[in-house]
């Protein structure tokens, strides 16, 4: 392997210091003069018709400037296909917005909220994805009759997937030794709960600029999708450092518009952040997933035919399913080499705050609702479920429909060696006993052990475009519109530049996530960052090093290709002793642009395996988490103290704790969430960490130029189907309903009736 | 946040006298780390015109102990009670108790008074005001609870009527096992009574003229064993699913004297006399404390979604008798 310089270095990120010292300005920490403070009216109710409003008395309360309702926002649309408005006569959930306060204190607005009188016409609700879809249900929009969104072409193109039918299925089923059938849900809804709840700040100046300042994941992508819906009027989307997103804060709409409706309204700059109750009540969650499936299988774990109704749960609206709908079904065939499919999705909506993207982006909800189908196989066939996936992995010469509808095979590395030494690290061997067996029994705490597998080909999704800038002092600009939502990616990219140009760190920058700088860049999403954004960092930094090399070559007399440059300096290939700085021919006024564009390429998928051993005390039916083992093979670190970061990141953001605890509990008579607070809603708090160790593999990626591939994302999807399937090991009985919190394992177990479910 | 008067009180006195003069619109604030959540989610159907803070009081942070027993200060924290050597030497109980609840960071500003003046935590009742307003259930004057045919995981699965909220108090358990009694000032004059009384379905028997001054602990025996258990889905930051607090006096095996109480059963703590007078005489084995748990929870009628906790209950019950964890 080579040695470089930076790559795969612990180098301190760029932003370390000021985070840690307090000194970063999050959204909520920027004001800017005449700066407006933005509250939002939310509805008590899930469903109704607004009969009319009153806004006279909010109005005339000292210090409001603006409160508008759906007679007087702008008719922006949003979701997919467009639907979504930003204010609507209709309200659709708890906490839908009703009304838009702009005042000059918080304190102010939060008091005009109270002031605004509103007479509703009450309609029956539904929350169950089976009983919306019903003929006598409750409609939501009149243009999805059956309460089920089409699917859109803007997502991923005119032939977006939204189903998996390969082959012939009944022969596939025929040729099965034997068939498992069954209804699995994953529909606990949790809230990836970033520690920065949403944020904006939005000025509209004159009749058509506007500028936002938003904390997300994607800034770029509200200018990309809105400028022209808002009457193509010049807008400049800033980034800023966001306080975590776990991809719920990437399309930024749901925050941004009621603060740009506002500041259109008042001419004056609006902040508006959610605080915690709205985030945890009112903001987007995990798509809710429930899969009626059957599973042919042969006795070696060969799985001959897949048939499924994969009924996903939107709740209120689409954000973004149908490319979450796409993604799940590409990434399942990413996990089983079946010949024989018939894989049938169906998105409906229902009466609660909708389900948005999370990281996992449909494919983990998709895997949670399938993988109980295919341990049923795996039992009945005795397989090992770590050779069930080694053997059912995608390989290199494997074809599969992605996203875009398009029929992609594999050009990427075979993962059997990552499944081998995560096994080997985790002591899979030793601990595993059979199905429904425990791995050990002390008096009432039973052990048990299970795992996972996710991957995703989204690694090289989407174009990136980078400029790469040279000065003369000998340092180096990267012109990208990434966002820094908590990974280090902006330093990561500072990295690849160094290495390449092989210049100090220290003299690497990107300029800030400003839309009016930066070529427009869709952001780390998808595990897109090492491979989509630094291919495109990459490609612009050779470019500029070409551009140098050209500049310099006539002085050297040489060859451009026999150049080589460090620290600022060039110099020929073999000589370094004799060196010339950039600025000796670039000039004090001088500068160098490359240009480097990364283009789609779906055939190289990521790999995430994760083993988990859990105890379960069998009088009080607690489930605990020991030990966490994540495997993955990523051709090249680039960073490792943030590759362990982002594996670290399985538990928490709706991943391997929504099979413990984590769970948005919606009270379905009055379509209210329950436990909108920090104490109710169980995220995992730093001083109960389990036990975690990674095995992280090197395979070079020959397609990169560092033979690297991301991973990021999709680090807590293998979890929860893992940990159902230890704690089922753990007490001897199938157990899939998730969270495993102590009414289900005591149910499970007998000791108590089930749990009155309430639809 | 709507805005309140905000008043230093330097007495207990004062402190009287500013609630009669507000006449029930006022609000004491000892650490406020239940207080400004409940005031900032608006959930009372009457916001506090006034806040009193009686952190300025001085003197009444202390411990203070005898021959017969301790005198702790309402104003106590719940750290400095973990830390008080005394209270670990012989009232153990109280510092298990208090060492679960919330976090370091809270446990430094809440304090043993409003530890036990906390209001309840049933999401009902705390449903905040800014999702759509705030839930008008029977403990505010509502007609019915709407836990009874809702989410009522956490809810009490006895003793309750009209409203299924439970008493979240950690350290009133661990007080009333202990025979603790309350120093309570009010414009009469003061008062003591057991922490067992204090309790009421709807709350306290707390006037708003009122506050707790003091705690009295008797020194109990120092052959008695002393233990907590509480069980939560996360170990630090969670209120009780279910906890016991138990103090039980055996010589060689033979119980011959038990005090058990249970936390967030019920809408106030339970003392389980039936199982405490069972256990006396009896020599201690699985199936006799098997048989306690049974007693101890013989009144418990479960809603439709918390059946778990009577088997936590019995569970707790059982390991604490048999001196397990």
């Amino acid at each position: 392997m080579k040695d470089y310089r930076f790559i795969g270095k612990s180098t301190p990120r760029k932003d370390a210091l000021d985070i840690v010292t307090g000194r970063t300005k999050f959204i909520n920490d920027l004001t800017i003069p005449n700066m407006l403070y933005g509250k939002v009216l939310r509805s008590p109710l899930p469903h109704a018709l607004i009969k009319s409003i009153d806004t006279t008395e909010a109005m005339r309360l000292q210090g409001v400037k603006a409160v508008l309702t759906y007679k007087d926002v702008p008719d922006w649309k949003a979701g997919f296909p467009h639907h979504v408005r930003i204010l609507d006569s209709k309200v659709r959930y708890v906490g839908e917005g009703v009304a838009l306060v702009a005042a000059e204190t918080e304190d102010i607005a939060e008091e005009a909220l109270r002031l605004i009188k509103v007479e509703y016409e009450p309609l029956p609700a539904v929350y169950d994805v089976e009983e919306s879809i019903k003929p006598d249900a409750p409609q939501l929009y009149d243009q999805f009759p059956g309460n089920v969104f089409p699917q859109d072409n803007v997502v991923f193109g005119p032939h977006t997937l939204n189903e998996v039918v390969i082959g012939d299925i009944e022969k596939g089923f025929e040729e099965a030794d034997f068939i498992v059938e069954g209804t699995y849900a994953y529909e606990n809804i949790p809230n990836p709960l970033p520690p920065e709840s949403p944020g904006v700040i939005a000025l509209w100046e004159g009749t058509d600029n506007l500028t936002v300042w938003l904390a997300s994941q994607g800034p770029q992508i509200f200018k990309a999708a809105f400028q022209r819906r808002m009457g193509n009027i010049n807008l400049q989307s800033l980034g800023n450092p966001v306080g975590g997103s776990y991809g719920s804060k990437y399309m930024s709409w749901q925050y941004a518009l009621p603060a740009v409706a506002l500041s259109k309204a008042t001419g004056k700059p609006v902040k508006f952040c959610y605080g915690k109750a709205e985030h945890l009540a009112a903001f987007t969650l995990r798509l809710g997933s429930r899969i009626h499936g059957k599973v042919g299988m042969k006795k070696d774990g060969t799985v001959t035919a897949l048939s499924g109704d994969w009924l996903v749960n939107s709740g209120s609206f689409s954000e973004a399913t149908q490319g979450m709908v796409a993604v799940g079904c590409g990434e399942a065939q990413l996990m089983l080499r079946c010949k024989n499919w018939s894989f049938i999705p169906k998105m409906v909506c229902t009466n609660r705050t909708a389900s948005g993207q999370v990281r996992g982006f449909g494919g983990q909800e998709l895997k949670c609702a399938l993988t109980p189908i295919l341990t049923m196989g795996m039992e009945k066939a005795d397989v090992d479920p770590v050779d069930f996936f080694k053997k059912n992995y995608v390989k290199a010469g494997d074809g599969f429909y992605w996203r875009d509808g398009d029929w992609w095979v594999c050009r990427g590395i075979d993962y059997s060696n990552a499944i081998n030494q995560g096994a080997e690290t985790f002591g899979w061997k030793e601990k595993w006993k059979g199905w429904l067996k425990p791995t050990s029994v002390n008096g009432a705490k039973y052990r048990g052990v299970g795992v996972g597998v996710h991957g995703n080909a989204d690694a090289g999704e989407d174009v990136s475009e980078v400029y790469v800038r040279l000065e003369p002092n000998g340092s180096a600009i990267i012109h990208c519109g990434i966002a820094e939502h908590g990974t280090g990616q902006r330093s990561s990219i500072c990295k690849m530049v160094a290495e390449v140009l092989q210049l100090p760190l220290d003299r690497v920058y990107v300029t800030p996530t400003d839309s009016l700088v930066n070529p427009i860049e869709i952001g780390p999403v998808g595990s897109r960052g090492t491979y989509a954004i630094g291919g495109a960092v990459i490609a612009a930094a050779e470019d500029a090093k070409r551009q140098l090399f050209e500049l310099m070559a006539p002085k050297f007399k040489v060859k451009p290709e026999d150049l080589e440059t460090e620290d600022g300096m060039v110099y020929v290939k073999g000589k370094p002793d004799k060196r010339i700085p950039w600025i000796k021919e670039m000039q004090y006024y001088g500068s160098i642009m490359g240009h480097g564009r990364f283009e789609s390429d779906f055939s190289i998928p990521n790999f995430m395996m994760i083993f988990t051993e859990v105890e379960v005390d069998t009088e009080t039916g607690k489930v605990d988490l020991i030990r966490v083992v994540g495997t993955t093979d990523v051709g090249q670190v680039i960073d490792p103290l943030s590759l362990t970061n982002q594996l670290n990141g399985c538990l928490g953001s709706a991943g391997i704790d929504s099979a413990i605890f984590e769970e948005t509990v919606l009270d379905t008579r009055l379509g209210r969430i329950m436990n909108c607070n920090m104490i109710d809603y169980k995220w995992r708090t730093f001083s109960e960490l389990p036990e975690m160790e990674h095995s992280i593999l090197e395979t070079p990626f020959p397609t990169h130029r560092f033979h690297a591939i991301g991973v990021g994302e999709i680090t807590p999807s293998p979890g929860p189907s893992a940990v159902l399937m230890a704690v089922s090991n753990a007490i001897g009985v199938r157990i899939h309903d998730y969270p495993l919190t102590p009414d289900k394992v005591l149910s499970a177990l007998g000791k108590i009736g089930s749990p009155m479910r309430r639809e | 946040m709507k805005l309140f008067a905000h008043v230093n009180a330097y007495s207990v006195d004062e402190t009287i006298k500013l609630l009669a003069k507000y006449e029930g619109t006022a609000k004491l604030n000892a650490g406020g780390t239940d207080l400004l959540g409940v005031l900032k989610n608006r959930i009372l159907p009457n916001y506090p015109e006034v806040i009193i803070n009686i952190k300025s009081i001085p003197g009444l942070n202390t411990i203070e102990e005898d021959e017969e027993g301790i005198n702790i200060g309402t104003l106590t924290t719940l750290a400095d009670i973990i830390a008080s050597p005394v209270i670990e030497k012989n009232y153990s109980l109280l510092k298990e108790a208090a060492g679960t609840v919330a976090s370091p960071q809270i446990r430094n500003i809440a304090t043993i008074g409003g530890n036990l003046c906390q209001d309840t935590r049933c999401w009902y009742y705390r449903y905040p005001d800014e999702v759509g307003g705030m839930i008008k259930c029977f403990r505010k004057g509502g007609k019915t609870c709407p836990a009874v045919s809702g989410e009522n995981q956490y809810h009490a699965i006895m003793g309750a009527k009209k409203c299924f909220a439970v008493c979240p108090s950690d350290t009133a358990i661990a007080l009333i096992a202990l025979g603790a009694t309350l120093t309570i000032a009010g414009a009469e004059g003061t008062r003591t009574l057991p922490v067992e009384e204090f309790y009421t379905p709807l709350g306290s028997v707390l006037n708003s003229g009122e506050m707790i001054a003091a705690i009295y602990i008797p020194k109990p025996s120092s052959v008695a064993g002393q233990r907590f258990l509480k069980f939560t889905l996360r170990k630090p930051i969670d209120f009780a699913i279910v906890s016991v607090a138990s103090i039980i006096t055996h010589d060689q095996g033979v119980c011959f004297d038990a005090r058990i109480v249970l936390g967030a059963v019920a809408p106030t703590p339970v003392r389980a006399l039936k199982a405490e007078e069972f256990l006396k005489g009896k020599e201690l084995s699985e199936e006799i404390a098997a048989e306690a748990a049974g007693l101890a929870m013989a009144e418990a009628k479960p809603l439709s979604k918390n059946a778990y906790k009577l088997e936590i209950a019995k569970t707790l019950v059982k390991r604490l008798v048999m001196g397990l964890t």
